[in-house]
C-alpha cells in the first residue's frame, strides 16, 4: 500500500498528463462560452459541446486569436488540475480558430463589438501636429517598412527626435511587445505616436487586429498614426488610430511636411506681408496725402472769406472817402455833422483831412 | 516687444509658433488695419521669422534613439 499526500497526488496526476500528452498534435474542438480575462493577465474561458464542458486558461500573451463567446475554436496544449483548489482545466498553449473563414468571422466579431464600443469614431479623430519634434516609433528595426519609414523622413524633414521602440510585429508574443511599447511611449513626451510595418497575409497581420493593441492605441493620450504595407483588409489598428497612412512610406508624409514645399510656402508668406506692406504704405501715404489736399483746399476757401471780408470792411472804412477829398466836420463835442442847421457864426468845428484835423471858425 | 529670435540657437525655436505667428501677420496685413507703427512692426518681425525659419529648414538631420522595452 502506498499513502500519497494531496500534493503528491496532484502532482503525479498533472506529470501524467504532461507525459502522455501531446501538445502539438492533438487538439480540443469546441465552442467558447463564458471568455473573460482576468488581471490583464490570464484568459478563460469554458469550451463545450452539446453534452460536456471543460475549463480552458492560458496566459494572455500566449492568446493569438481574437477570442469571442460562441466562437468554434480549437485548443492546443495540456490538462492540469490547479493543486490549490483541485480545479481540473485545461492549460492551453496555443489557439486555432477552427472551420472555413472561422478568423474573419472572428475578426468581423470583435470588430462588431469595438465599433459599439465607440473605438472607430471618426469624431474623436485628433489631428497629428503640423510640426511633429519628438516621435514614439513603434517598429520593427529589422522591417523594411522601418527603414522606408525612416528614409522618407530624412527626405522630407530634419531636426526631428526620434525614439524606436523596437518589437517584434508578429508571431507569438507581438502584441505583447506593441502594447507595452504603446504603453511606455505614454509616458514619455511626443508629439506622435507612430506604429508600422510591413504588409502580410491575414494571419501575419494578427497582431493588429489585436483586441489588446487597438484598445491601448484607442487610449493613449498621443497622436497615433499607423499604417502597414499596400494591404487589401484593413486592420483595426489602422481604424482605431487617430491618421492612418496607407503605407510606412505614407505615414512618414503624413507625419512632416516637406522642407521644399515648406520653404516654397515660406517664400510665399514672405512676399505676401512685403506686397502687402508695400501696398498698405503706397494707401496710407495716399490717405495722407488726401488729408494735406482737404485741409489746404479748406484754408484756401477760409483765406479767400477772409479777403473779401477785409475788403468790404475796407469799403466802409469813411478814411478812403477823405482821402479822395471829402472832409469829415465836426463840432466842439466831437459829434458828427452833416448839416448847417442849428450852426451860427463863430461856431467852432474840426475838419478832418487826409492827413490831419484843422480847427476853423463859421462866418 | 519683439523677441530675441535672433540670438535665439536654432534648436530651441519653436517651429509651429514662429511659422503661426508668421501665418497671422500675413492675415494682419491681409485684414488692413490702419496703423502705421504697428504695421512697421509686424513687417519687421514678419521678415525676421521668415529669415529664422527659413535657417531652421537648413537643418537636415534627425536623430534616433533605441528604446529598451522594460520587462514588466
Amino acid at each position: 500500500m502506498q499513502i500519497m499526500t494531496v500534493s503528491g497526488f496532484l502532482a503525479y496526476v498533472n506529470e501524467t498528463f504532461k507525459a502522455i500528452w501531446d501538445t502539438t498534435e492533438v487538439a480540443i474542438e469546441g465552442e467558447v462560452s463564458g471568455y473573460r480575462l482576468s488581471q490583464g493577465q490570464w484568459a478563460s474561458f469554458d469550451l463545450k459541446d452539446a453534452e460536456a464542458l471543460v475549463n480552458v486558461f492560458l496566459p494572455v500573451w500566449k492568446l493569438n486569436v481574437p477570442i469571442q463567446d460562441g466562437l468554434r475554436v480549437r485548443v492546443f496544449g495540456c490538462p492540469r488540475v490547479y493543486p490549490k483548489y483541485g480545479k481540473f482545466s485545461f492549460s492551453a498553449e496555443r489557439i486555432e480558430i477552427a472551420g472555413e473563414g472561422g478568423l474573419r468571422k472572428a475578426l468581423a466579431l470583435l470588430h462588431q463589438k469595438l465599433e459599439q464600443e465607440g473605438l472607430f469614431d471618426s469624431a474623436r479623430k485628433r489631428p497629428l501636429p503640423r510640426f511633429p519634434e519628438r516621435i514614439a516609433l513603434i517598429a520593427s528595426r529589422e522591417s523594411a517598412a522601418y527603414g522606408d519609414f525612416i528614409r522618407i523622413l530624412h527626405e522630407r524633414w530634419g531636426g526631428l527626435s526620434i525614439d524606436l521602440y523596437h518589437v517584434l510585429v508578429q508571431g507569438e508574443g507581438a502584441p505583447v511587445q506593441i502594447v507595452r511599447a504603446i504603453h511606455e511611449a505614454g509616458r514619455g513626451e511626443y508629439d506622435a505616436l507612430v506604429l508600422t510595418r510591413g504588409g502580410g497575409s491575414l494571419e501575419e497581420l494578427m497582431s493588429f487586429n489585436d483586441e489588446r493593441v487597438v484598445r491601448a492605441l484607442f487610449s493613449s493620450k498621443i497622436p497615433t498614426l499607423v499604417g502597414i504595407g499596400h494591404e487589401r483588409d484593413i486592420t483595426m489598428a489602422e481604424e482605431v488610430a487617430d491618421v492612418r497612412g496607407s503605407t510606412p512610406t505614407d505615414c512618414a508624409r503624413r507625419l512632416v511636411p516637406d522642407r521644399t514645399e515648406l520653404l516654397y510656402a515660406l517664400s510665399h508668406l514672405q512676399e505676401g506681408v512685403s506686397e502687402t506692406f508695400l501696398a498698405k504704405m503706397v494707401e496710407w501715404t495716399e490717405q495722407c496725402d488726401d488729408v494735406v489736399l482737404k485741409a489746404s483746399r479748406w484754408v484756401a476757401t477760409l483765406s479767400e472769406r477772409i479777403t473779401s471780408m477785409i475788403r468790404l470792411f475796407q469799403s466802409f472804412d469813411p478814411r478812403a472817402v477823405v482821402k479822395r477829398g471829402y472832409a469829415i466836420v465836426r463840432d466842439r463835442s466831437g459829434k458828427v455833422r452833416t448839416s448847417i442847421k442849428g450852426m451860427t457864426t463863430k461856431d467852432k468845428l474840426a475838419l478832418e483831412m487826409r492827413d490831419g484835423t484843422i480847427a476853423v471858425s463859421v462866418e | 516687444m519683439l523677441s530675441p529670435l535672433n540670438n535665439m540657437p536654432s534648436k530651441k525655436l519653436d517651429f509651429g509658433k514662429s511659422f503661426t505667428e508668421l501665418e497671422e501677420i500675413a492675415e494682419w496685413f491681409e485684414k488692413g488695419e490702419p496703423d502705421l507703427d504697428k504695421g512697421l512692426e509686424k513687417f519687421e518681425r514678419a521678415m525676421e521669422l521668415a529669415q529664422v525659419l527659413k535657417e531652421r529648414l537648413k537643418q537636415a538631420e534627425n536623430k534616433i534613439k533605441e528604446i529598451k522595452l522594460r520587462h514588466e
